[in-house]
């Protein structure tokens, strides 16, 4: 900051020196003119010109350097020559010199000089004329302390209300004031301020507390050190205002969301909140509940709404200090913003901010929506009581900070009485995770989709430049089936197993049929539904012949298995040896008698 | 009163953790000074230099701590050499165009 000043002053400087040397450049060949001008035709002038430049000096004029002093040398050469003038007559004959008369005549008529404006800046005071710059410069320099004003107002403002809650914080946290980068956490002194985030945003981020994993605090400051900003907050009338935002883990919390909120906090949150937006429907106002009227509640369930505003005494709190909270937004499905989302779901533990390709891609992969369970109080900074600004922040920040940490206590103890109201939060969620599931599989689609066709695109390509001419016209007919394939509408898939002429059945009637229904299909080209009844029919048929074709397997496998067995047994062979023997014996015996 | 205070559930402070706000007003600024800056130097227009010197200063008072301050540095140094170059060209004072 101060380097940057300092670079300010020095180039300022140099501004000065240049125009300077430029001044003094640009006038010097004036000067040499001058004395050009006039050293030729008549020294009188040379002599003249001390003069005229003299009473230049004691009378500023509009006049330029040079133009008096040409007038006057010409005044002093007409008086000079109307004198010689005079002396040539009594010398020179008339006729001779008629010449000479009208030559004098003419030369004593005034010449018409111009005068030409001399820019301002190089008459007289030069830098009376730099009005507009020193406007400028004198703005700038109103901005600049305006700056180092607001910002010192801020600093302290921060510093007043940190010391306001220090000792309640130390007492309750274990860990007061995080940057998240030094590596020791464990020290015993205590932090002196709060972690300036930019001039208006001061934080504190605490942690080590029962039932809840963290809480940062957010100073958000008018943008006194920018006068704009400062004027434009006059106008909106807007306030200082202390965030205080807590993180519970999965169950430490009861499932529900809730908001009571000013009326111009509670349709800007509704608004622009996912959950909010989401799970509660309507606004309804707070005069119900022994608010005041000014103040609106949005609620997922009435049960939850009514607890917090009794038990934790907020109606207390707003009387002792009217306007001072803005917002109590209690929540398990945080996501954040509507506007910063986009169409991922994704919230603030995983950063949202980037808009790359991949990350997106992984937002969608993860087909899962990382809330976080929250629970975010907004007061209002202002002077109280007719004290200033500065007097009240002194004594406020304890009375927040203690009904935050009422808060916390409440909502880390809450839990739903009836089983109904846990079941109907219960579908609510999976409503809106089915929502989600739903639009994240469009997503994958477009994207398949996407991909595909740029795929295809690249073959067509490839295809395209190889100049291979059977290669294009194979690529050529697929693309044509693909078409024809998209085109033609869906119809009822035949298990047909049969093919033309190749398939008969036992029985002959069956056959009859297959061929009529082989004729029904090549006139009247499958549409659906043309050739149902004979369908019906030869699936009976095919039936009928599995049966039978089962029958005659089976026996005949079952004689093939009785043949098997015979042939493994070695006492059956034996016998039907002896059976062989015996008959050809017989035979043989037959025969011989 | 009971110490609630437990050591063993401390959570670490990552910068996500901050509310984001769309603010973009320093970048805004930036931008402009840049254009103007251009301007002038292209044009010898003396008053867009000085609105580009205002608009850095403007950029910089809204700026945020974890901003490089390069950026904003660049977008100074450019504006000032802005208005310097043009009074170089022509020492003559500004004259603004709708006023006169």
């Amino acid at each position: 900051m101060r380097l940057v000043i300092s670079l300010v002053l020095i180039f300022l400087c140099l501004t000065y020196s240049i125009a300077k040397k430029n001044k003094d450049e640009d006038f010097s060949e004036f000067d040499d003119f001058d004395h050009d001008e006039f050293d030729v035709e008549t020294p009188t002038v040379t002599g003249a010109t001390p003069l005229p430049s003299k009473t230049q000096v004691n009378k500023p004029e509009k006049n330029d350097n040079e133009e008096p002093v040409q007038t006057e040398s010409s005044n002093t050469r007409n008086d000079e020559v109307t004198i010689d003038d005079d002396d040539d007559e009594s010398m020179f004959d008339d006729e001779e010199f008629e010449a000479s008369d009208t030559f004098a005549s003419s030369s004593s008529s005034t010449p018409d000089l111009k005068i030409a404006e001399v820019p301002a800046n190089l008459t007289g005071n030069r830098w009376e004329a730099y009005q507009c710059e020193a406007v400028m410069l004198i703005a700038l320099l109103a901005y600049l302390i305006n700056f180092l004003i607001g910002r010192t107002k801020n600093a302290r403002l921060a510093t007043i209300v940190y010391r306001s809650q220090r000792d309640l914080l130390d007492r309750n946290f274990s860990l007061v004031g995080d940057d998240g980068q030094t590596t020791n956490t464990q020290t015993d002194d205590q932090i002196k301020d709060m972690h300036k985030e930019s001039d208006h945003l001061y934080i504190l981020w605490c942690s080590g507390r029962a039932s809840i994993e963290s809480m940062l605090i957010e100073l958000r400051l008018i943008k006194r050190q920018c006068a704009f900003n400062s004027v434009a907050a006059i106008i909106k009338s807007i306030n200082d205002t202390i965030v205080y935002t807590i993180d519970f883990n999965k169950d430490d919390m009861e499932t529900f969301v809730f908001c009571l909120a000013k009326k111009r906090s509670a349709a800007k949150l509704h608004r622009d909140m996912n959950d909010l937006s989401q799970f509660c429907v309507e606004r309804k106002s707070a005069d119900k509940k022994g608010l005041s009227s000014n103040y609106q509640i949005l609620s997922e369930i009435g049960e939850a709404s009514s607890a917090i505003i009794d038990s934790t005494k907020v109606a207390d709190f707003t009387d002792k200090f009217p306007d001072a909270l803005e917002y109590i937004y209690v929540s398990d499905q945080y996501t954040g913003m509507k506007s910063q989302n986009g169409e991922q779901q994704s919230s603030s533990p995983p950063p949202t901010t980037s808009g790359s390709a991949a990350q997106q891609q992984d937002a969608l992969n993860a087909s899962e929506r990382s809330v976080r369970r929250v629970l975010i109080v907004a007061f209002n900074i202002t002077a109280q009581n007719g004290r200033s600004l500065q007097v009240t922040s002194e004594t406020i920040g304890s009375d927040y900070l203690r009904l935050v940490l009422h808060l916390i206590e409440f909502v880390s103890a809450f839990r739903f009485k009836s089983k109904e109201l846990k079941n109907k939060a219960i579908k609510n969620r999976q409503r809106i995770e089915e929502q989600f599931l739903k639009s994240v599989n469009l997503q994958r689609q477009e994207q398949a989709q996407i991909r595909r066709e740029d795929k295809r695109r690249a073959e067509k390509e490839k295809v395209m430049q190889s100049d291979d001419a059977e290669l294009q016209r194979k690529w050529e007919e697929k693309e044509h089936k693909r078409e024809m394939k998209r085109r033609t509408p869906k119809m009822k898939q035949m298990k047909m197993s049969f093919l033309t002429g190749t398939h008969r059945f036992l029985d002959p009637k069956c056959n009859e049929v297959l061929d009529l229904f082989y004729e029904c299909i090549e006139k009247k080209s499958r549409a659906i539904g043309a050739c149902d009844g004979l369908l019906a029919q030869l699936y009976r048929c095919k039936k009928e012949d599995l049966e039978t074709h089962r029958k005659i397997n089976k026996s005949e496998s079952e004689q093939k298995r009785r043949d098997q067995a015979i042939a493994r047994d070695p006492i059956i062979q034996k016998k039907l040896e002896i059976l062989k023997r015996l008959q050809d014996k017989q035979k043989g015996e037959s025969t011989s008698s | 009163m009971t110490d609630n205070r437990r050591p063993a559930r401390i959570h670490r402070f990552r910068p996500s953790m901050i509310t984001p706000t769309d603010d973009a007003i320093p970048d805004y600024m930036n931008l402009m000074g840049m254009m103007f800056s251009m301007c002038s130097l292209m044009l010898k227009i003396k008053w867009c230099a000085w609105i580009a010197v205002f608009a850095a200063l403007v950029g910089f008072a809204n700026s945020r701590t974890s901003d490089d301050a390069k950026q904003v540095l660049s977008s100074f140094m450019l504006s000032i050499s802005a208005v310097v170059v043009t009074y170089m060209q022509n020492p003559a004072p500004m004259t603004i165009p709708f006023l006169q």
